[in-house]
């Protein structure tokens, strides 16, 4: 009896500094859950996929505010094309930060936007190629990017999916 | 650009991208000795922009906006996926740094082609 009680004390002790925030942001993540399961949504593998997000998103504003402002007038397709990937991927970013119901449908649209886009433009681009004689962000299906806009929207599907299921799970 | 930076820089972020990976995929968080490891890729991207603000006359067909448009985009890139995966207490963590290491050792590489 003794024993197991010296050892919950210890196992409850925050081992560092570092545990005890790391606990605390739990409580809070966990006050949050409470008020909103879907904040689950950028935890875990969902991190890596907001993270993922996040930097394509980055890479799409640099690009496309470049494009824009000082060579718009040579390819105005291509850049009007990019500049409207670059807001849905800002928005897909967003929404996975948020974390609510409705910013979950709403990235669910713009995952499927993208997977979309990436496909019928990858398309378009070996098909009609005078219309991209400047590369946007789905031209040839990403490669630019190492197929990173082709693989993103199916995986963010997928976890968005997994995330609908666990909501629906706690509510039984 | 001085090559030799150029490829420690190249290497040392697919370095940090690899050994994320592999905590990634050995199931670890992120602990300092990453934090430490983000730290230098950061303390080396500006030591890369002090080398390039220097460096600038030598290279007249460089256009300027493109070059420090992709350095300044590592220079917050970097610390931003180093505080998020040391806010993250699962395998994910590294997995994010992996995917930043990654990004960076490309712009890098972008950050040549355009210089030359």
């Amino acid at each position: 009896m003794h024993m197991t009680d010296g050892r919950d004390a210890e196992h409850e002790a925050p081992r560092s500094a570092r545990e005890a925030r790391a606990a605390e942001r739990a409580e809070r993540r966990a006050a949050r859950a409470a008020r909103s399961p879907y904040s689950a949504i950028h935890t875990g593998p969902g991190r890596f996929l907001t993270a993922v997000y996040g930097i394509l998103a980055f890479a799409a504003i640099g690009r496309v505010s470049y494009q824009l402002l000082l060579k718009f007038d040579e390819a105005p397709f291509a850049y009007t094309l990019s500049a409207l990937s670059a807001a849905v991927y800002i928005l897909a970013t967003v929404c996975l930060v948020i974390g609510s119901r409705a910013s979950h449908h709403i990235a669910v649209a713009a995952c499927v936007f993208e997977g979309i886009g990436v496909l019928v433009i990858g398309t378009l681009s070996f098909t009609h190629p005078e219309y991209f004689a400047h590369d946007s962000v789905w031209s040839a299906f990403g490669v630019g990017y190492g197929f990173v806009p082709l693989v993103l929207p199916f995986i963010g599907l997928w976890w968005l999916r997994r995330v609908q299921r666990s909501v629906e799970a706690q509510r039984g | 650009m001085i090559p030799e930076l150029t490829y420690f820089l190249i290497g040392y972020s697919l370095l940090l991208a690899v050994v994320s990976l592999i905590l990634a995929l050995r199931n670890r968080a992120a602990g300092r000795w990453t934090l430490v490891g983000t730290a230098l890729l950061l303390a080396m991207l500006l030591i890369q922009t002090v080398v390039s603000v220097l460096m600038w006359g030598q290279s007249p067909g460089t256009d300027g906006i493109l070059f420090f448009g992709y350095l300044l985009t590592a220079l917050l890139l970097v610390p931003l996926a180093g505080a998020w995966a040391y806010a993250e207490l699962t395998r994910w963590g590294p997995a994010v740094l992996a995917a930043a290491g990654g990004t960076v050792a490309v712009m890098i590489e972008r950050m040549n082609q355009i210089w030359m």
